[in-house]
């Protein structure tokens, strides 16, 4: 049940229950999202600040011109 | 010749009905929305200039939509609970909304837990909609499937929750419920709808990275209706036999599939996510009016007093020093969690409240985020650093100065950085840099928030977590009620008290 996710293959261990912001805090890049990024998953879809993070997730950060 | 022409017309018109239903294509349309959480009024999301969402103008595109095809309105969890327009009802006002809006069926999420078992088991007797949760034993009153007749297509609904929910809400909020393999469990009732349905359709809260293995593992299912990740599905993805759609969040979107069935078999489907915006005209009148009548109940509700200060709350020099606001707030986090000591951040605190009476919107004022208690388990040593650190920017009156409970040391502002603190006790003896003590702090400093290494190294080195008889059990995680904002605990404790007088007490003593 530990969870470990990647947010642009950077490995982030992350506590049970938190979500896609707390991963993005934990390697400093939440404040990119005020920006013109987002987050996507490994299939290239948008996921929210809020979603639900799952072991093994991949997530990315970047801007929304490089869909 | 008349009577002739009309009895033909009536064996056509007769014919192509029956053909129509039985042996011709159907076109049938899925719209369904997830993870709304409340957010029943358009707002600009984070890094946007433009305002989304707004459930009116959602139910008003449901409304246009529902003209064109034979239709079926999904929700696949996480409705109750997050803004205050769902929090401060616990949950009413969205089952209201979904009962007006004429909703077909929604799976539970792993946030409808979060007000407790009596509460959801009352909101699940409120809505005329069926509420799923086949993977779900011990609550009664949901259904594991329901199968409805659209157009002459017999189509079975199933719906699964994560089996993770124990870990997402209090330990109380799950007490003597079994949460089963979503996996195993849609297996066994694809072979009990075997023979009842024409489709299978899925309305599932585990995400979609488990949507896919779902697909890929389980054989039958046609179509899943996701949420739990928040993913936003432009165009429905199809992984071997079964289409994936998902719906984003926070009413920001409503999704569309159509799909053309024959002989019981999808031929054809096509989707969308349909974009909602404030748009004056379009909303459902119904559904807006509603969104009102609950507003004014919030309005109503954060002008409610909940206790009185019998001194000012200090709320402004919590960047600083101790102040008896942080201490409350800290002492009432430590009470909550069963910690040994709390560590907050003082720039988590937002304002001072006057002394006299105390409103629920002064507690919103002061703890305006949506954060939630955890307690890890940290070493003496790795207090002192997390301390340590709260200090070093004391001069720059950064957030991440510490407010805390059941400790006391003290730190000199003119020594350099890194070697600030001296004497830490606990409980009034000193701090032993070998022991574990369970210490409460805020998702967000939990999460590296403000700086702050201690927790998420403590959470590195944590061995497995893991469910025991429904309680999360883990090396370092001691608690997490994620379902639950702070802001929240802190009301009902002061309801509970009615009069506080929180002093300061030494906590934090500088020295020169």
């Amino acid at each position: 049940m530990k969870m470990k996710v990647y947010v642009n293959h950077i490995p982030v261990d992350v506590l049970p229950g938190m979500k896609v912001k707390h991963a993005l805090m934990k390697v400093g890049l939440l404040k990119e999202i005020e920006g013109s990024k987002k987050v996507y998953d490994e299939w290239g879809n948008e996921v929210g600040l809020d979603g639900a993070l799952s072991e093994g997730m991949k997530i990315y950060i970047r801007t929304m011109n490089n869909e | 010749m008349k009577r002739l022409k009309i009895a033909l017309c009536f064996v056509f018109f007769f014919t192509l009905a029956i053909c129509s239903a039985y042996g011709g294509q159907s076109e049938i349309r899925i719209l369904h929305v997830n993870d709304f959480h409340g957010f029943a009024e358009p707002y600009k999301p984070l890094g946007s200039d433009e305002m989304l969402g707004g459930i009116a103008y959602l139910a008003g595109k449901v409304d246009e939509l529902r003209k064109e095809k034979p239709s079926l309105l999904f929700s696949a969890g996480d409705m109750i609970q997050g803004n205050n327009w769902a929090n401060l009802s616990q949950g009413e006002s969205v089952i209201e909304l979904m009962n007006e809006m004429g909703f077909d069926a929604m799976v539970l999420g792993n946030h409808e837990f979060d007000f407790g078992q009596d509460v959801l088991r009352k909101r699940i007797s409120e809505a005329k909609f069926p509420v799923l949760g086949a993977n779900v034993e011990g609550l009664g009153n949901l259904k594991p499937y329901i199968i409805k007749n659209l157009k002459g297509v017999k189509v079975g609904i199933i719906g699964v929750v994560t089996e993770d929910v124990p870990i997402s809400t209090h330990p109380r909020n799950v007490a003597g419920l079994k949460f089963m393999s979503p996996i195993d469990t849609v297996e066994k009732y694809i072979a009990e709808l075997k023979n009842k349905a024409d489709l299978i359709i899925i309305l599932s809260h585990i995400g979609y990275p488990v949507d896919r293995i779902l697909a890929e593992r389980v054989k039958g299912i046609d179509v899943i209706v996701g949420g739990h990740s928040h993913t936003k599905i432009e165009k429905p993805v199809k992984v071997r036999n079964t289409i994936i759609v998902q719906a984003w969040e926070h009413a920001k979107v409503l999704g569309v599939l159509d799909l053309t069935v024959e002989d019981g078999k999808i031929i054809g489907f096509e989707g969308r996510l349909e974009e909602i915006k404030p748009k004056i005209g379009k909303e459902d009148k119904a559904a807006f009016t509603i969104v009102e009548k609950y507003k004014q109940k919030v309005n109503a509700v954060l002008n409610e007093r909940v206790g009185e200060a019998e001194v000012d709350l200090d709320g402004e020099n919590v960047r600083r020093r101790e102040t008896n606001l942080g201490n409350l707030i800290a002492d009432i986090m430590r009470h909550a969690s069963g910690a040994d000591v709390t560590i907050i951040n003082g720039g988590g605190i937002r304002t001072s409240i006057k002394k006299g009476e105390i409103r629920v919107k002064d507690i919103y004022s002061v703890s305006p985020f949506d954060n939630y208690i955890v307690a890890i388990k940290l070493t003496g040593k790795q207090i002192r650093e997390a301390l340590e650190y709260g200090v070093s920017a004391v001069e720059e009156e950064e957030g991440r100065f510490p407010q805390v409970s059941g400790l006391s040391f003290k730190y000199s502002p003119s020594t350099k950085r890194g070697s600030r603190v001296q004497e830490v006790l606990i409980a009034g003896k000193p701090i032993d840099p070998d022991q574990e003590y369970i210490v409460a702090t805020n998702d967000f400093l939990a999460a590296g928030g403000d700086g702050y290494k201690a927790f998420g190294e403590a959470i590195k080195t944590s061995k497995d977590f893991s469910i025991i008889g429904g309680m999360m059990k883990g090396e370092k995680l001691a608690y997490s009620d994620s379902g639950r904002w702070l802001r929240d605990v802190v009301v009902d404790y002061l309801k509970e008290m009615r009069r506080i007088a929180p002093k300061v007490e030494s906590r934090i003593i500088e020295v020169h």
